[in-house]
């Protein structure tokens, strides 16, 4: 019937993916006067993400300011360990610094709580929430996206941007990319532990509030490429693996048991003593973002962010997701709101969103860290720099009764019986500076 | 003080067995029924042809003059739960549920499937919904209680009896339990088998007989079916939510067969093996039957 | 006429955690509509649809009930609206405070001539409020419901009983816990989520409703110690029989 067809409602904007990206992207569409559906397959925004992680989080303030006091956010952190792990030995480098809490740079946040924090903000700017429901597919007319189909239903719109993660399979269903080679995935796994607030305060030597992440590399993924990682919450830790897919293969190891083996570590277990298992679950994520957002980003009517346009840096010290998603969701915003003022939504229309992202600072990140996968790359950062570190402390600290050495002397007799040769190690020394 | 008892049937002797502990002289108020264990007082309030023992709420409210520091007892049925409701509801009296042990006017309750345990006090009345138990004898001695409380306007119009009856698990000392995890109802020959090579008796979760009815609606353990303790419980297929593994606290060993090991079930679990059932069950039965034979040989 | 079915807006224990004083800490668990409720309102939605009648939800909890999550999950389900009592303190009442207050929130709905109610709640499982709601309201009770119809003066109610079914008639008002199995139900598509939205849900305060007496101390709480489980996982079935035979199982 025309009547009917007359009436349906087009809405500006469908927001496809309740995680960071989206719930952003929609909160200043309609910040800005806009009429916004967000549709999150889980029971609620947060449900289905993987609790937590280090959130980079000044970028959040352009869009909550004092995000870092309202929001439902676990720790600032103040201390950063770089942690080497070896079988029976580690090294770490132990960076506190009271300049990191003021103005605040990187929180831990638990996914579950901040992402339902942000579906109430986007309630409260006027976001129609819509939990439960999995698009199916995108309604295309004419070379242009006007809209969703979730089971039976079809709901339209001007603009449709998708947030819908790493797996997006709305970025396959545009035809914008095929299924991602498996050396652009990693696959991470993690758990999370009540520690009692005091215990884990006097555990990790922290004061209120304050937090600390660790990363770890070497035999914390048995050599496999990717890290382990352990952050602090307000009363619990989230600790796990990040490992590369294709090498996880190569190696024939199994996710989860490379998890179990770094939580048993002795340099890690004892970290963890008395802990209450609270939560454990796998996630997919992003090892080389660059090669991923190198696809196209839009179509007519059609936008797409956050990890689901691939924005995520993996720099093995530190992954950065959360920040580059809100960062792109907020591009999409300014190119989504100039779309709906023009009522042009044609593709060049669209790819002011790619300018947007080029003037800030998540297009000029992604371009440079374009760089480092291939340090990521060297075997040697997951064996034997840990190996050669230890062997240089142990020659210094086991004071075995025999005449002491100068240290150069140490560490090139330490050098000479690890694997690494000197020209690798200035390569390698070389590209991490250039990455970093 | 008095210890009252709501009934429509002579399966009570939980009920008798709680009033025992109370220590208070007991009072049972049958429903629909003169046959009644003996007690201190015995009463019965009757039901006319066709009236269900829900509609004669009024009367029972009028029947237990239920003081602070009385305990009602209510087994824990469809229609004696009605009862202790109307009940509770007119005395303004707490109903309390997952009662594990009463002393000193405390009721140690365990909540929430069990993950907490309360000590409850109230200045009223308590009604206790506890498991009605076994069948005790009845004898005819029970005085009508004659008190013309309009019963409400509600007639039995019509009667089916074609469910078939589950077993009563409370006993079995090994029991095969099948959960969502079978992918159809024929499936469940594998159970069977399994069960028939433990002498096992076949259990299963909630939704295997409320949801899809592959089994009849009382053989499912849980908070809400029925609480066993075997020697062995093999769960197959059953995720291990809460509400399942609740009916199973007091099993002495469990074991899960599962193919995700993820599974809740694993960390209730005394073995578990990680795979699909569809090719562990059958090599569980032939373990099984080799076993046997080299008994039998041996002997 | 109007048909009324009170949800429950409740947290599954499985995600709930207890220390070792047995307090409860519900943060880990994302509270919903409580699980077997949806069918209650399904079998409301198509009774309330077959007669013409409106169908309104009732609820109490705390302050969460009468946010847009709640809100949206149980408009969503097919009511026509919504009434409810939304405040913290809800969470310490005993059930027949509850069902008190529900019982109250009932008799601000004109017409009301059917109280419907899920099973069981997925926290307290306890089969009990839909019994003290109807001893508040004077009304009579069925559990165990599968079937309802419209009767001349009342209701025609298919029951389950052990070992088979009983139909009942009701003359009059009645409160009905709709048994888990009685509905196939429908998971709300994006059209009746946005309709959600556009519904009214109201909420009244305790001050509101007729006062109640019933209290309960909670003199003390603990965390009931958990048999000890090996936790072994074994390779297959035959170590499994060889695992069982050694325990002396077999
Ligand atoms: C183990 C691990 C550790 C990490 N640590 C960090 C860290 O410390 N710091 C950091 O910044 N980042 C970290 N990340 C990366 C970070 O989690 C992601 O970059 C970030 O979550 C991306 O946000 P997003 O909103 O794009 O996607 P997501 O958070 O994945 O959200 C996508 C949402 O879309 C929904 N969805 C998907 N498909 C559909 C559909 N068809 N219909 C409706 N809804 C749909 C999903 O349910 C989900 O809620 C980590 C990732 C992993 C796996
Ligand atoms: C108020 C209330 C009361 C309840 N009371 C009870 C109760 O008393 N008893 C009860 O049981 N439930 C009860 N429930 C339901 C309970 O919450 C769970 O939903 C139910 O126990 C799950 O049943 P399941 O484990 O069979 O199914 P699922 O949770 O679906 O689990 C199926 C399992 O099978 C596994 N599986 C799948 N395929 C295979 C294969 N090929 N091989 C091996 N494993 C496989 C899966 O990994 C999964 O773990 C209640 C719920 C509520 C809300
Ligand atoms: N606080 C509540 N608000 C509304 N309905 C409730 C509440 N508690 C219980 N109910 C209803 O009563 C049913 C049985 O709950 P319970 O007696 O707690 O097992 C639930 O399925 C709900 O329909």
């Amino acid at each position: 019937m025309s009547g009917e067809e007359a009436e349906e409602e087009v809405f500006d904007a469908i927001v496809i993916g309740g995680g960071v990206a989206g719930t952003v992207c929609a909160h200043q569409l309609a910040r800005a006067g806009h009429e916004v559906v967000l549709i999150e397959r889980g029971n609620q925004p947060g449900a289905k993400n993987l609790s937590g992680g280090v959130f980079y989080c000044r970028v959040m303030e352009q869009v909550f300011p004092d995000f870092a006091a309202r929001a439902p956010v676990e720790r600032r952190i103040t201390r950063n360990v770089l942690s080497f792990l070896n079988e029976s030995s580690s090294v770490d480098i132990d960076y506190w610094d009271q300049r990191l809490a003021e103005p605040v740079n990187a929180v831990t946040v638990l996914r579950a709580k901040l992402d339902a924090w942000l579906a109430e903000q986007c309630e409260e700017a006027g976001v129609m929430v819509m939990p439960q429901v999995r698009v199916d597919a995108l309604l295309v007319e004419d070379g242009r996206i006007v809209g969703v189909r979730a089971g039976e239903d079809e709901l339209r719109a001007r603009v449709v941007i998708a947030a819908d993660g790493v797996n997006s399979f709305i970025a396959r269903q545009a035809g914008i990319r095929a299924r991602e080679p498996r050396k652009h995935l990693a696959v991470g796994v993690k758990s999370v532990v009540r520690l009692p607030r005091k215990l884990l305060e006097d555990r990790f030597r922290l004061n209120d509030r304050e937090g600390v992440a660790y990363a770890v590399v070497g035999e914390a993924t048995r050599g496999c490429a990717g890290g382990g990682f352990l952050y602090t919450n307000i009363d619990s830790v989230s600790v796990g693996v990040v490992l590369r897919l294709d090498d996880l293969a190569a190696k024939g190891l199994a996710s989860s048991d490379v998890h179990d083996h770094f939580l048993s570590h002795p340099a890690i277990a004892p970290l963890l003593k008395d802990g209450e298992l609270l939560e454990y679950g796998c996630h997919l994520t992003i090892e080389d973002g660059p090669a991923m957002a190198a696809h196209d980003l839009t179509r007519p009517g059609l936008l797409i962010i956050g990890d689901a346009g691939g924005f995520t840096l993996n720099t093995g010290m530190t992954i950065r997701g959360m920040d580059l998603a809100a960062g792109s969701a907020l591009a999409a915003a300014r190119a989504a709101g100039a779309a709906l003022a023009d009522r042009d939504f044609s593709q060049e229309s669209m790819d002011r969103y790619g300018e947007e992202l080029g003037r800030g600072f998540v297009g000029q990140d992604m371009e440079l860290y374009a760089k480092l996968p291939a340090l990521m790359d060297s075997p040697r950062l997951y064996h034997d720099y840990g190996a050669l570190l230890a062997d240089v402390l142990h020659g210094i600290y086991d004071l075995d009764a025999t005449p002491r050495r100068h240290l150069a002397g140490i560490a090139a007799s330490a050098l000479k019986g690890s694997r690494i040769r000197p020209t690798e190690l200035a390569r390698d020394a070389w590209q991490a500076v250039r990455a970093l | 003080m008095t210890t009252w008892i709501i009934t429509t049937s002579n399966q009570i002797a939980g009920l008798v067995a709680m009033a025992d502990r109370l220590g208070s002289p007991v009072t049972i108020v049958g429903v629909g029924i003169d046959v009644l264990p003996a007690a201190d007082r015995v009463l019965t309030v009757p039901l006319t042809e066709g009236l269900p023992a829900e509609a004669a709420a009024p009367a029972v409210c009028a029947a237990v003059e239920a003081r602070p520091g009385d305990a009602v007892l209510v087994p824990d049925r469809a229609g004696e739960r009605v009862l202790a409701g109307a009940l509770a509801a007119r005395l303004g009296a707490p109903v309390l549920t997952g009662v594990v042990a009463v002393a000193d006017g405390l009721f140690e309750i365990d909540r929430f499937g069990g993950i907490a345990r309360e000590r409850i006090r109230t200045d009223r009345p308590a009604v206790l919904v506890l498991p009605g138990g076994a069948e005790l004898p009845g004898e005819q001695a029970a005085e009508p209680f004659d008190e013309s409380a309009e019963p409400f306007a509600a007639r039995i119009t019509a009667e089916t009896s074609d469910a078939e009856a589950g077993t009563d698990l409370s006993s079995a000392k090994r029991i095969v339990a099948v959960g969502r995890g079978f992918r159809a109802e024929a499936d469940l020959g594998l159970a069977r088998d399994l069960a028939a090579s433990l002498d096992a008796e076949l259990a299963c979760s909630r939704p295997v007989a409320e949801g899809v009815g592959w089994l009849p609606k009382d053989s499912y353990v849980g908070v809400s079916g029925q609480t066993v303790k075997p020697d062995l419980y093999v769960a197959v297929g059953v995720s291990g939510q809460l509400q399942h593994m609740a009916g199973v606290r007091e099993a002495r060993t469990i074991v899960a067969i599962n193919n995700d090991e993820h599974a809740p079930i694993f960390a209730h679990a005394d073995y578990g093996v990680v795979g699909d059932l569809y090719e562990v069950l059958p090599a569980l039965v032939t373990a099984l039957g080799r076993g046997r034979d080299r008994g039998r040989d041996m002997r | 006429m109007t048909i009324v079915v009170a949800y429950k807006w409740a947290s599954n224990p499985q995600d709930a955690s207890v220390d070792a004083e047995g307090v409860v800490d519900w943060s880990r668990a994302k509270p919903a509509l409580s699980e077997y409720d949806p069918v209650a309102i399904q079998v409301g939605r198509e009774l309330a649809t077959a007669i013409g009648s409106e169908l309104v939800g009732v609820s109490v909890g705390t302050a969460a009930v009468n946010g847009s999550m709640a809100k949206k999950a149980a408009m969503s389900r097919g009511f026509d609206r919504g009434l409810v009592l939304a405040e913290d303190e809800s969470a310490d009442w005993n059930r027949t405070r509850v069902a008190q207050a529900l019982a109250g929130l009932v008799r601000r709905i004109d017409g009301v001539d059917l109280v419907l109610t899920g099973d069981a709640s997925i926290d307290e499982n306890a089969k009990l409020v839909s019994a003290l709601l109807a001893g508040h309201l004077g009304w009579p009770c069925l559990q165990d419901v599968t079937g309802v119809e419209r009767t001349d003066d009342g209701w025609s109610i298919v029951q389950a009983v052990p070992g088979g079914t009983r139909t009942i008639a009701i003359a009059g008002p009645a409160v009905l816990a709709i048994a888990s199995d009685a509905a196939q139900v429908k998971v709300p598509g994006m059209k009746d989520i946005l309709a959600a939205g556009r519904k009214t849900v109201e909420a009244v305060t305790a001050a509101d409703l007729e006062p109640s007496s019933v209290e309960l101390a909670v003199a003390g709480r603990s965390r009931p110690a958990a048999r000890a489980r090996r936790n072994r996982i074994v390779a297959d079935a035959a170590e499994l029989v060889s695992a069982l035979r050694a325990d002396g199982l077999l």
